[in-house]
């Protein structure tokens, strides 16, 4: 038989075994619980032959794994946060056995206390604002192109230049006014939120979605909020017509569980 | 839910609709870490890094194929 291990997802307090009879771990296992000092952690057991140091680097290759496994971790993460506040684990955290899973509880415990403590109640929102491609920035702005171009090929080449010189400056203009309406829409949105994190924008090919993205962000949300948090996201997006809005939640609080609290 | 440009309001969208890359941003770049006695220590984010970078590529190539074969019609 090939050798084990216990792929850990999140840990939680107190989380009744039964909570996770009806959920499919990664790679299709059952979820068990294992309750240790008020905690709870889940767990399933693994395969290294799919699991292990060298197939994972394959199958991290393989689109189809990656989407399959992020789900299953999401969907077990989610069920215990629907029980209570939940810190996730980074996605293909493995330890040797239970004994090692315990271990690294008792290392964590203060923190993950503190972690719990700090997400209770709250839930994770994402942001993103993506300037769309328009057409201003890859031609020439047409108020220059309704200009008849003075007599001569010298003129004409001069006014060439100087409406090219324009559409750059055009560009950077309003790549700089994008950037600038991002911070101020993070900045607002960090007043209504316990916490707020900048991630990296997105790729367009990735995300699906046409454009520049100017912010990624994650906030971290009272659930009490939650209704002012978007609807202030709302109020922004009507007052930004020329930048599409996205918020999505809530989220498990992903992004707001690393030890540093930043 | 989902806030669409413009004040335009989506309803809730069901969970297996969320972005692979929005999970993979949460799922990789952060999280508890663990050290120590694990299997794997794995720098999970270089990895899939690796494995977008890689996506890109081949969404690159097909862009390239597609351009090639429209060229030759044209042609």
């Amino acid at each position: 038989m090939a050798e084990t291990g216990r792929y850990l997802y999140a840990v939680t307090r107190d989380l009744r075994p039964q909570a996770t009879a009806d959920v499919a771990g990664v790679g299709g296992t059952s979820v068990e619980t294992l309750a240790h000092r008020g905690l709870t952690a889940l767990v399933s057991t693994v395969s290294l032959d799919e699991f292990g140091e060298e197939p994972l680097r394959r199958n991290l290759e393989e689109m189809a794994w990656l989407e399959r496994t992020a789900r299953a971790h999401d969907e077990v993460v989610r069920l215990a946060a629907e029980h209570g506040a939940t810190a996730p684990l980074r996605m293909l955290t493995i330890c040797r056995d239970d004994r090692a899973v315990l271990d690294r509880l008792d290392e964590m415990y203060d923190d993950l206390v503190a972690a719990l403590a700090r997400i209770e109640g709250r839930h994770e929102w994402s942001v993103k604002l993506v300037l769309p491609p328009t057409s201003t920035t890859s031609k020439p702005p047409s108020s220059t192109a309704a200009t008849p171009p003075p007599a001569g090929r010298a003129g004409g080449g001069a006014a060439y230049l100087r409406a090219k010189k324009a559409a750059a400056q055009l560009q950077r203009e309003s790549q700089d006014s994008a950037a600038r309406t991002a911070q101020e829409v993070y900045d607002e949105l960090s007043s209504l939120a316990v916490a707020g994190r900048r991630l990296r924008p997105q790729d367009p090919r990735l995300s699906g979605l046409p454009g520049t993205m100017t912010l990624n962000a994650a906030y971290l949300v009272d659930d009490a909020c939650s209704d002012s948090f978007t609807s202030a996201v709302t109020r922004l997006a009507g007052s930004h017509p020329e930048i599409q809005v996205r918020v999505d939640g809530p989220w498990p609080p992903y992004s707001f569980i690393e030890g540093d609290p930043s | 839910m989902t806030v669409v440009a413009r004040g335009e309001v989506e309803t809730l969208r069901p969970v297996s609709d969320i972005a692979l890359v929005d999970l993979l941003d949460r799922l990789l770049g952060t999280g508890v870490v663990l050290a120590g006695d694990i299997v794997i220590s794995l720098a999970g984010v270089d990895l899939v890094e690796v494995r977008l970078q890689a996506l890109i590529t081949s969404v690159r190539a097909q862009a390239e194929r597609e351009q090639r074969a429209w060229e030759e019609r044209i042609r």
